[in-house]
């Protein structure tokens, strides 16, 4: 009951101003979206039924895809690079919006929302950055991620420590507790080596934090000493004991399950992991701190961002009911609702201090300031090419096979070949 | 005409006959392969946004500079030679067990189909599994015997044994279907004959079997060294081409260049070459046959 009054109240404030006359006029509509099975459809759904309720021309039909971000992308390209008009709007990883914008698959909201800058400038920062390609909208902000650095409270209370501000003091508060711990099984830090999209994140996060960019305004900006700094520094958990050897074939998931299973001190992962901590098969419920991440020396903390985003298909024969649609989803009340029903990051910085929001999800609190200093991958329609560079070079580093300055300069003149 | 259609030559009913075969062979295997040869020749690249332009042989002059395509074409080359002759010696060993009298065959017969029927990509996964470093029964089997473990997918040399020695174990069933088809169609007059001569078994295997075997062993021998080339399913599962990317094959990179990078005209360009390899080998291994019958 109580929430039903939040609905409604959160919806009443949405400006009417989202449906256009077009929509209302035209009869019922049957608008298709394709979303994950991990995106909690059940929650979309609310969001979708809230829509058609206000605005009964609009029906909205699910079509849930694969768990992982790749397999998605590769369902997608394959629908449109077919120009299949069956899907209306979609929801997008964040880092394929340069790509739909140049391969035209996503309509330019840019003429929908009006003013770009003033609506950008509500979201997180590094959306803005995100979504938007050669001043063009790609998509819109639906719910957001990062990645966080995930803690041990009880341990670190134990030996009087405080949540590591630099990667150096992490690697000292690792070696000092699993010294004292004394279980072999214990690791100091989990991140992800393995040759998968989060070791570009991995990378990068060092590599930001020390003030570089790989590409600035279009161009590559590959600092190869930096990057060479950056993967040494992983690699340096690795031979200094803190992180086990099997870290090259980790992947998000080995991450979550042995912090989860109590194996773990500290862990680089995405938001998802937190509700899983907490859950009925954790060993660590209530023991579980969220910090930001540590920096380099010198440098600043720095997130990577992940999220979701609604583009609109350019091959929907219901553009402006999708359009519309998609405006209400990137709304404020939507967000709120993700973040209450589905623990799903807002996107509004301000929601996370909202008391509603914080009721459900106390976590929130520490995460608002990790996503207000997250920052987005290189935004570029190769972006699967500079993907595949990145985590090869950087799982043969953490493997082994590969010295951390050979990787760097082999880096460069990959990337060369595909940024020019 | 309506005469011949109600009373058709051998000629005519022959044509007729073949048509739908013709048809659905050109429709699935020739139309596919001139419009991926076509593709070959442009730039198109769906994440450029941009129609594909003729480009000539462009993308095929770009591969000879592209150090992912060298490494791809060295490592499929390893895995082939490696794999062929390890999976014939297998295979032929397990053919030759598998001819000896036993008084219940089906067994036998059974437990040389499992790994031929099972999908290659399970294949993967499952000895990806074995090898795990830190829950690989693998390990888990060295610790008990006292030798000491290893974390198999950190060493390329180690990743390229693992992958070798599941593509050997998974082939080797196929090899051994085909050269037991051909163990039994040898008379046992000439290994009775062989016998009455003084041949022991070793020079009845040499002398009679293994001649007679050739056939058999060169079918199996090109269709193992084709699918050799095209090694894709068990490196993707096992290791995703790691460490590195090491361990990568041509075929996946075909499959990185069209499926995740979109390039399809490069893509396209590197299947062709893949193909045309393929081609020359079946090619080379059929005039041996040819000179040898």
């Amino acid at each position: 009951m109580l929430r039903r009054s939040f609905m409604t109240t959160a919806l009443a404030a949405l400006p009417t101003a989202f449906v256009t006359r077009r929509a209302q006029a035209a009869a019922a509509t049957e608008l298709k979206v394709f979303i994950s099975k991990q995106e909690r459809p059940s929650v979309m759904r609310q969001a979708f039924d809230e829509y058609s309720a206000r605005n009964p021309a609009a029906k909205v039909t699910i079509e849930a895809g694969p768990t992982t971000s790749e397999a998605q992308a590769q369902y997608l390209n394959t629908v449109l690079s077919a120009r299949d008009s069956s899907l209306d709007f979609f929801l997008l990883d964040v880092i394929r919006p340069a790509q739909f914008a140049a391969a035209h698959w996503a309509v330019p909201l840019n003429s929908a929302v009006g003013d770009v800058a003033a609506l950008m400038k509500q979201y997180l920062p590094a959306y803005a950055a995100a979504d938007q390609v050669n001043g063009e909208l790609v998509a819109l902000p639906g719910f957001a991620d990062a990645m966080f650095l995930y803690y041990r409270k009880d341990l670190l209370e134990k030996y009087q420590l405080t949540p590591p501000k630099t990667w150096t003091d992490l690697t000292e508060q690792a070696k000092k507790v699993t010294a004292g711990e004394k279980d072999p099984s214990l690791q100091g830090l989990s991140f992800q080596g393995a040759p998968i999209e989060g070791a570009v994140c991995t990378f990068l996060l060092p590599y930001w934090s020390a003030g570089h960019d790989l590409i600035t305004n279009g161009k590559l900006t590959f600092n190869v000493p930096a990057a060479g700094q950056a993967l040494a520094l992983w690699r340096g958990f690795i031979t200094n004991g803190v992180s086990p050897r099997t870290i090259a074939q980790a992947t998000t998931e080995d991450t979550r399950q042995d912090f989860q299973a109590g194996k773990v001190l500290f862990a680089v992962c995405w938001s998802y992991a937190w509700a899983l901590f907490q859950g009925k098969n954790s060993a660590v419920v209530g023991k579980v701190g969220v910090a930001k991440l540590p920096a380099v020396t010198g440098g600043t903390s720095v997130s990577c961002i992940g999220g979701w985003q609604w583009g609109v298909s350019a091959f929907s024969h219901h553009k402006p009911q999708a359009i519309a649609l998609v405006r209400f989803l990137s709304s404020l009340p939507i967000s709120k609702l993700l973040a209450i029903k589905a623990s799903l990051l807002p996107v509004f910085p301000q929601i996370y201090t909202d008391p509603d929001v914080l009721k459900v999800n106390p976590w929130f609190a520490a995460a608002g300031p990790v996503l207000a200093s997250a920052r987005s991958r290189p935004v570029t329609p190769r972006y699967n090419a500079v993907s595949e560079i990145i985590r090869t070079d950087f799982n043969a580093v953490m493997a082994g096979t590969m010295t951390g300055k050979a990787a760097a300069r082999n880096m460069e003149v990959r990337l060369r070949r595909v940024l020019g | 005409m309506r005469r011949r259609l109600a009373d058709p030559s051998d000629r005519v009913l022959g044509v007729l006959l073949l048509s739908p075969a013709f048809l659905l062979l050109g429709g699935i295997v020739v139309y596919p392969v001139i419009r991926l040869i076509g593709l070959s020749l442009t730039d198109l690249d769906l994440s450029s946004g941009l129609p594909g332009r003729f480009v000539g042989i462009v993308n095929y002059v770009g591969l000879w500079s592209d150090p992912t395509f060298r490494q791809t074409l060295l490592t499929t080359a390893i895995l082939t030679v490696v794999t062929v002759p390890g999976g014939m010696l297998a295979g032929l060993g397990l053919a030759l067990l598998a001819n000896l009298a036993y008084r219940r065959k089906w067994p036998v017969r059974l437990a040389l189909l499992m790994p031929w029927a099972m999908p290659l990509a399970f294949t993967g996964l499952i000895f990806a599994w074995f090898f795990n470093g830190e829950y690989g029964v693998v390990n888990d089997i060295l610790r008990r015997i006292g030798l000491p473990q290893r974390i198999w997918f950190n060493s390329i040399f180690w990743s390229f044994f693992a992958i070798s020695l599941t593509i050997i174990w998974k082939s080797s069933s196929f090899v051994a279907l085909v050269l037991l088809a051909g163990l039994q169609a040898i008379p046992k007059e000439l290994y009775e004959a062989a016998a009455i001569d003084g041949a022991g078994r070793w020079r009845q295997f040499r002398a009679v079997t293994l001649p007679l075997l050739r056939p058999a062993i060169a079918v199996a021998l090109i269709f193992r060294t084709i699918t050799a080339l095209q090694t894709f399913d068990i490196p993707f599962t096992m290791t995703k081409g790691g460490p590195g990317s090491a361990t990568e094959t041509l075929a996946m990179y075909v499959y990185q260049s069209t499926v995740d990078d979109l390039a399809l005209g490069r893509g396209a360009a590197i299947a062709i070459v893949l193909a045309l390899i393929s081609l020359v080998m079946s090619v080379v291994y059929m005039r041996q046959i040819r000179a040898a019958a």
